[in-house]
């Protein structure tokens, strides 16, 4: 049993509250985020996806970032973070 | 104690006039973009020029306009790092997103309702533009995440043989962004990412209590940043990056002591920054931050230092100088009608007083002179709208911008100026079609000069279009009545028909121009700032509106003269030379109409003591003297006057609206022994005697010209 979300292109800090919303939703299963078709990915939404993967693993579910573009590699790298480090809820 | 909302409304007051200044510098950078300006430093004054409003706005709490500045400096910061090359649309969403953001500016000092729509569909095209780009892209080089060169003993050795200084120094920084930073539309990975530029970044999140999904309040900040930064830069430059977010966040910066200091290093030669050696971690004060936070602003922009001053106070001091001007007037006079010598020592000193009070003068002037720049830009603006109303592609090309005019005159001109380039842009440049079919580039121009020219400022509109189409002119000046059929007028005075009140030659009212404000209204708004507007078209060429125009409002080299008992100021740059005539010079045409000869030319006669209606028409003109006098169209005329008084510097002042405006007068003054002059505008008495009313008499004069 897995869910997929697909974000949206601009996670800045107006969309921190609907993700997190949209994951809530999402907490019960395997978890993973598709980053296909973000543009920007800010810190506030960056945080929101800590909280879900720290969540989702703690239930004992996998949680994983998938499709991050260049460019979302680079915001997240800016930041201190990988896909996989994120996926962990980790630095 | 004092009202505590004051200080705040007046740092509010200067943000926004900062906020002009930023615009005057986001529209000059976008321009040089748009001429092609390959330099990466345009784009960042571009880009810098909207980060620093939205800066400001955040500080004011000014939401709206932080979230488009936002969005719009995200979209420069792709340009800005080579990730996005803007092409003509681009450039035309960044000048429309430049636009909006001094609407929004506007809206928000004037407390008006924001323009949220535009603000939207503005915010939508720029996302495109981040949208189209991402799959394009390509990974920047400048970001690494590890410091693995800080091993390479040959760096540093490299690095110290360059410049003698310490081992590249380490710093450590914590960084954790407030709600704040956030809501003022700050992005820590920006900030971080410009950090990362500095040098060798390392950055780690610590992610803290962060705490489980269900409990997170989406817009409370948990996140915290350690920065291992590796770069030969001093504190201020590492602050400078959290310039914007100052007060917003928690930031702490240390310097390590050097991994790479090999123990001989720390010994030798303490440089001029010693206080930093090698093992000796710097405290995190934030003291060093404000001494070194200006002189890193000096170093960025070396800007020239300006006071603002409230433009009532200068308009004051240019009032006591008038009055000074007149003051020194009549103290020359008094001094003359004593019978003092004009060699004696008070004779002198009045001269030397006179020179100073000049200089003054001048000086005043300078002060209230303004570069027509902004003036030009906001043309720019009316050209890119105008041009998309009517769906021309329309290149505005400027020159002369430095160009500096009296404050009060700029403010006037925006209207005429305004009027005329939507002239330009609807009527006188053709469609995309009848360009390419008459062999033209497709993209019309529209030039917008200014210059200073013997005293004056001309400004000019020329278009590239089709020219004037006389003959139609012709043909409904007449169906309109304003010119009887059988007239025969030049082809400069067809074109002067233009300016006749209820002229339009338009076929169809656009929604454009041709909503009933003609041209008369822009000659007159010139004629009220003591300049003069004429026209050269040249068929399938384009056509060319020139505006001539008083430096100042304020004062006036006049040349004082006597017409049958009335002393009148003509302006002295119009006067050529001053002739006594003999009964050979003068011929008659009929009439009422007199030529003189003047070097093998004819010059009409206009005799100023009939003309303003002080006495009778005079037939013999034997004896006479004429000033000759030559106007910015070419136009020469010979005035006939009774003497000269005096060649003076005269303040001017306006006649009020309740006095009749009568023809030939544009002002008055009050001379030394305070009596009141009137001042002429020569252009207007021959205008007054003009081509329609007497249409045979200027043909005659023209053939006399050249003859």
């Amino acid at each position: 049993m897995s869910d997929t979300l697909v974000l949206q292109p601009r996670l800045d800090i107006s969309a921190a509250d609907p993700l997190a919303q949209a994951l809530r939703t999402r907490l019960g299963s395997d978890l993973t985020v598709d980053a296909r078709d973000v543009t920007h990915l800010g810190a506030m939404c960056l945080q929101v996806l800590l909280s879900a993967a720290q969540t989702v693993r703690r239930a004992g579910h996998r949680f994983t970032l998938a499709n991050a573009s260049d460019r979302v590699l680079e915001q997240l790298g800016s930041m201190g973070f990988t896909p996989e480090t994120l996926a962990e809820g980790r630095t | 104690m004092s009202d505590p909302m004051d200080p705040m409304a007046e740092i509010r007051a200067s943000f926004f006039i900062e906020c002009e200044e930023l615009l005057e510098a986001l529209q000059d950078g976008l321009n040089q973009l748009e001429d092609g300006g390959e330099d990466t430093e345009t784009i960042n004054v571009v880009f810098r020029a909207v980060h620093s409003i939205k800066g400001g706005a955040g500080a004011f709490g000014l939401e709206a306009l932080v979230r488009f500045a936002h969005r719009y400096e995200t979209v420069l910061d792709e340009v800005r790092s080579n990730r996005l090359v803007p092409d003509h649309e681009a450039l035309k969403l960044f000048f429309q997103a430049a636009d909006h953001l001094s609407d929004l500016v506007r809206a928000c000092r004037d407390d008006q309702p924001l323009p949220e729509e535009t603000s939207a569909a503005l915010l939508d095209e720029l996302d495109k533009l981040l949208g189209d780009q991402t799959e394009e892209e390509v990974q920047p080089q400048d970001f690494t995440p590890l410091g693995v060169s800080l091993d390479l003993p040959g760096l540093s050795d490299l690095d110290d043989a360059a410049d003698g200084s310490d081992p590249i120094p380490c710093w450590t920084i914590h960084f954790k962004p407030a709600f704040e930073l956030y809501e003022t539309g700050n992005e820590p990975q920006m900030l971080l990412r410009n950090l990362c530029a500095l040098g060798e970044a390392e950055v780690s999140c610590d992610i803290g209590e962060l705490p489980g999904l269900l409990d997170l309040k989406p817009e409370t900040p948990h996140l915290a940043w350690t920065i291992r930064l590796t770069a030969d830069v001093d504190e201020a430059e590492i602050r400078a990056v959290f310039e914007f977010v100052e007060g917003l966040c928690r930031l702490d910066i240390t310097r390590d002591a050097d991994p790479a200091a090999a123990p001989e290093a720390a010994a030798p030669a303490p440089m001029p920054d010693a206080a930093a050696e090698p093992g000796d971690p710097r405290p995190a004060t934030p003291s060093p931050a404000p001494e070194a936070a200006p002189k890193a602003g000096s170093a960025g922009n070396s800007s020239k230092s300006v006071v603002r001053v409230d433009l009532e106070r200068i308009e004051r001091l240019v009032n006591l100088v008038g009055e000074l001007v007149i003051n020194q007037a009549m103290l020359s006079q008094s001094l003359e009608s004593a019978g003092l010598s004009p060699h004696s020592d008070a004779m002198n000193g009045l001269e030397e007083f006179q020179r100073l009070t000049r200089d003054i003068q001048d000086s005043v002037m300078m002060i209230r002179a303004q570069p027509v720049k902004s003036l030009f830009q906001r043309m720019s603006r009316i050209v890119r709208e105008a041009s998309a109303a009517v769906g021309k592609e329309v290149r505005l090309i400027t020159d002369g911008e430095n160009t500096e005019v009296d404050k009060t005159v700029i403010e006037r001109l925006a209207d005429p100026l305004t009027h005329m380039i939507r002239n330009a842009v609807d009527h006188g440049l053709e469609t995309a079609e009848a360009r390419k079919a008459s062999g033209k580039t497709e993209e019309g121009h529209v030039r917008l000069t200014a210059a200073h020219r013997s005293g004056r400022v001309v400004i000019e509109v020329a278009d590239d279009g089709g020219g004037i189409d006389r003959q139609k002119v012709l043909e409904t000046a007449v169906r309109k009545g304003l010119v009887p059929s059988d007239a025969v007028l030049s082809d400069t005075e067809i074109d002067n028909l233009l300016f006749l009140p209820g002229f339009s030659t338009a076929g169809k009212v656009s929604n454009l121009s041709g909503r009933g404000v003609g041209m008369d209204v822009v000659k007159t708004a010139i004629q009220q700032l003591g300049g003069r507007i004429s026209i050269a078209s040249e068929r399938h060429r384009g056509t060319t509106f020139t505006i001539s125009l008083p430096l100042t409002l304020a004062v006036l080299d006049g040349m004082v003269v006597d017409v049958a008992g009335e002393t009148l100021v003509l302006p002295l740059n119009v006067v050529v030379e001053t002739l006594s005539l003999s009964s050979e010079d003068v011929q008659m045409l009929r009439p009422g109409a007199n030529v003189v000869r003047v070097r093998g030319g004819f010059v009409p006669i206009y005799d100023l003591g009939a003309m303003l209606g002080y006495r009778p028409v005079r037939t013999d003109f034997t004896g006479c003297i004429v000033l000759l006098i030559s106007l910015d169209d070419g136009h020469r005329a010979a005035l006939v006057i009774d003497g000269i008084q005096d060649q003076r510097q005269v303040v001017i002042k306006g006649l009020d609206d309740s006095f009749y405006r009568a023809p030939g007068i544009a002002a008055a003054t009050i001379l030394g022994d305070g009596q009141i002059a009137l001042i002429l505008d020569p252009a207007d008495i021959i205008a007054g005697n003009g081509p329609i009313r007497v249409p045979d008499r200027s043909l005659k004069e023209k053939r006399a010209d050249h003859g």
